[in-house]
């Protein structure tokens, strides 16, 4: 469904990407490991062009695309195909939980209102938030917010959702109610990638794990490839200092 | 107090207000409104990155900001008509005004719109929205709230500035309080009584301001 070829990301002088690697079929959930800086974010922000790659080849549906030279055409008909969640939830914050989900479909999509609504509501149910359509986000928790983040991501029907670090900002107590809702998600087949530090989700949840580090995947596999039998030392390491800490 | 200064303030505190209710107000809402209009726009053209317009707004906040008021209403009024251009005392403290509450209040609404976090374009972007829709529907309505209690104070300020209109011969308040006070040698209470005019009116936009903080607080 996607793949991606060489993609490679400067930020001046400094290679954050050095020549990525990924393809992704229908109904993966792929996690992506690695340190802080070993360019996950990057990552991710360029198969959603927040960041434009210098490099690279992306195939999205038979599609074949120069990442080095996308119109802006292009850029959006990927983005219809996607959604994405980020760390700091980034909600609309003029808007309530119900408008942050029908924005994009009543705009956008220049879906009616009314079916805007219907759909926007099942989202909201669908990740337990149906007593909260009128709230702001500054009303919500953490968690509620990442979840409205999570209901609108999914209220298109995307083919893919990219996840940068969904419970990061969270406290503890209140990532277990998103990763809920990612494992629902995942359990219903939509294809995700997920940049994540939940050792458990990545080993439970996700059909491939991705290491990364210094800008380049050291190593993918299944759940129990890399957390068993991982080849690479720094893979090893990286987990090792992981369980260290628990 | 005698009767003869009790008269002479009762009947001038009257005339003092129409005025301002005449003129003075008008020419504030006026002016304001096409201001807002005006930043709004030069705002935007910065914020956008569009290339000459942004030059464009630059040079005109540079010059506006960097010349007195009081300067630039001589020059449209007094100084334009030896250019063959006449525009009438009025019309021309609402060009003045208007252009000079724009290049300030352009400036305030360009800092609200960039104090708006980057993310709320990327998440609008991701739900396939595009940079006007973005503008418009998100980053202006929060940037709006956060300049609201600046603007309010520019238009706080254009109130009183508007006296100043009195010296092209525009019969403002001022103007009226100024001929009375010559009439009847009561300078001291004359200008004391304009000033307490402006203050009603500066009093009952600051009471509007505050209840309207309120409404545009979102929780
Ligand atoms: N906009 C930017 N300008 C310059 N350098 C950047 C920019 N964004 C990221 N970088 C650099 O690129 C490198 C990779 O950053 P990235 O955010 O992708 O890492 P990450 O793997 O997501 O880390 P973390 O786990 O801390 O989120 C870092 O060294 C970072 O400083
Ligand atoms: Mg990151």
């Amino acid at each position: 469904m996607l793949e991606i070829k060489g993609l490679k990301k400067k930020f001046d002088d400094l290679e954050v990407l050095k020549g990525i690697d990924l393809s992704v079929k229908k109904g993966d959930v792929i996690s992506i490991l690695g340190s802080s800086g070993s360019g996950k974010t990057t990552l991710l922000r360029c198969l959603n062009f927040l960041t434009m790659a210098d490099e690279g080849e992306m195939i999205f549906d038979d599609v074949h695309y120069d990442l080095a030279r996308m119109s802006k055409k292009e850029i959006f008909d990927i983005r219809k195909k996607t959604a994405f969640v980020f760390q700091n939830y980034a909600l609309f914050i003029n808007k309530t939980a119900l408008e942050n989900v029908t924005e994009g479909l009543i705009v956008a999509r220049k879906m009616d209102k009314k079916e805007a609504i219907t759909l926007a509501k099942e989202a909201l149910d669908r990740v337990g938030l149906s007593d909260r359509y009128d709230y702001y986000p500054r009303q919500l928790s953490g968690g509620q917010q990442q979840r409205v983040a999570i209901a609108r991501a999914m209220v298109y029907r995307p083919e893919i959702i990219y996840f940068d670090e969904p419970t990061s900002s969270l406290d503890p107590e209140l990532i277990g109610e998103v990763l809920s809702v990612m494992r629902d998600l995942a359990q219903s087949g939509m294809t995700m990638i997920v940049v994540t530090h939940e050792m458990n989700f990545a080993k439970n949840v996700s059909s491939k794990v991705i290491f990364m580090e210094g800008g380049k995947i050291v190593e993918e596999g299944t759940a129990k490839e890399i957390f068993e039998e991982a080849k690479e030392e720094r893979t090893r390491r990286f987990l090792a200092s992981y369980y260290d800490r628990i | 107090m005698n009767d003869r200064l009790i008269e002479i303030l009762t009947s001038s505190f009257f005339e003092i207000l129409i005025q301002g209710l005449k003129v003075t107000i008008p020419l504030t809402i006026i002016s304001f409104a096409i201001a807002l209009v005006i930043a709004l726009l030069v705002a935007i053209v910065q914020v956008a990155n569009i290339k000459v317009a942004k030059q464009v707004a630059r040079f005109y906040v540079w010059i506006i900001r960097g010349t007195p008021l009081i300067v630039q209403l001589f020059i449209v009024f007094f100084g334009l008509p030896s250019l063959g251009i006449v525009i009438d005392a009025f019309p021309s403290a609402i060009i003045v005004f208007s252009i000079n509450t724009g290049a300030y209040a352009s400036e305030t609404i360009r800092a609200a719109i960039e104090a708006v976090p980057n993310s709320q374009f990327e998440a609008g972007y991701c739900v396939g929205m595009n940079y006007v829709q973005i503008m418009y529907r998100i980053i202006l309505p929060q940037a709006m709230r956060t300049a609201f209690p600046p603007l309010s104070n520019s238009l706080i300020g254009l109130v009183k500035d508007t006296s100043l209109a009195a010296s092209i011969t525009v019969v403002d308040m001022f103007l009226v309080a100024q001929r009375v006070a010559a009439q009847t040698y009561e300078t001291f209470a004359l200008y004391m009584e304009v000033a307490l005019v402006y203050l009603i009116f500066c009093t009952v936009l600051t009471k509007l301001q505050t209840v309207m903080e309120k409404r545009l607080r979102m929780d």
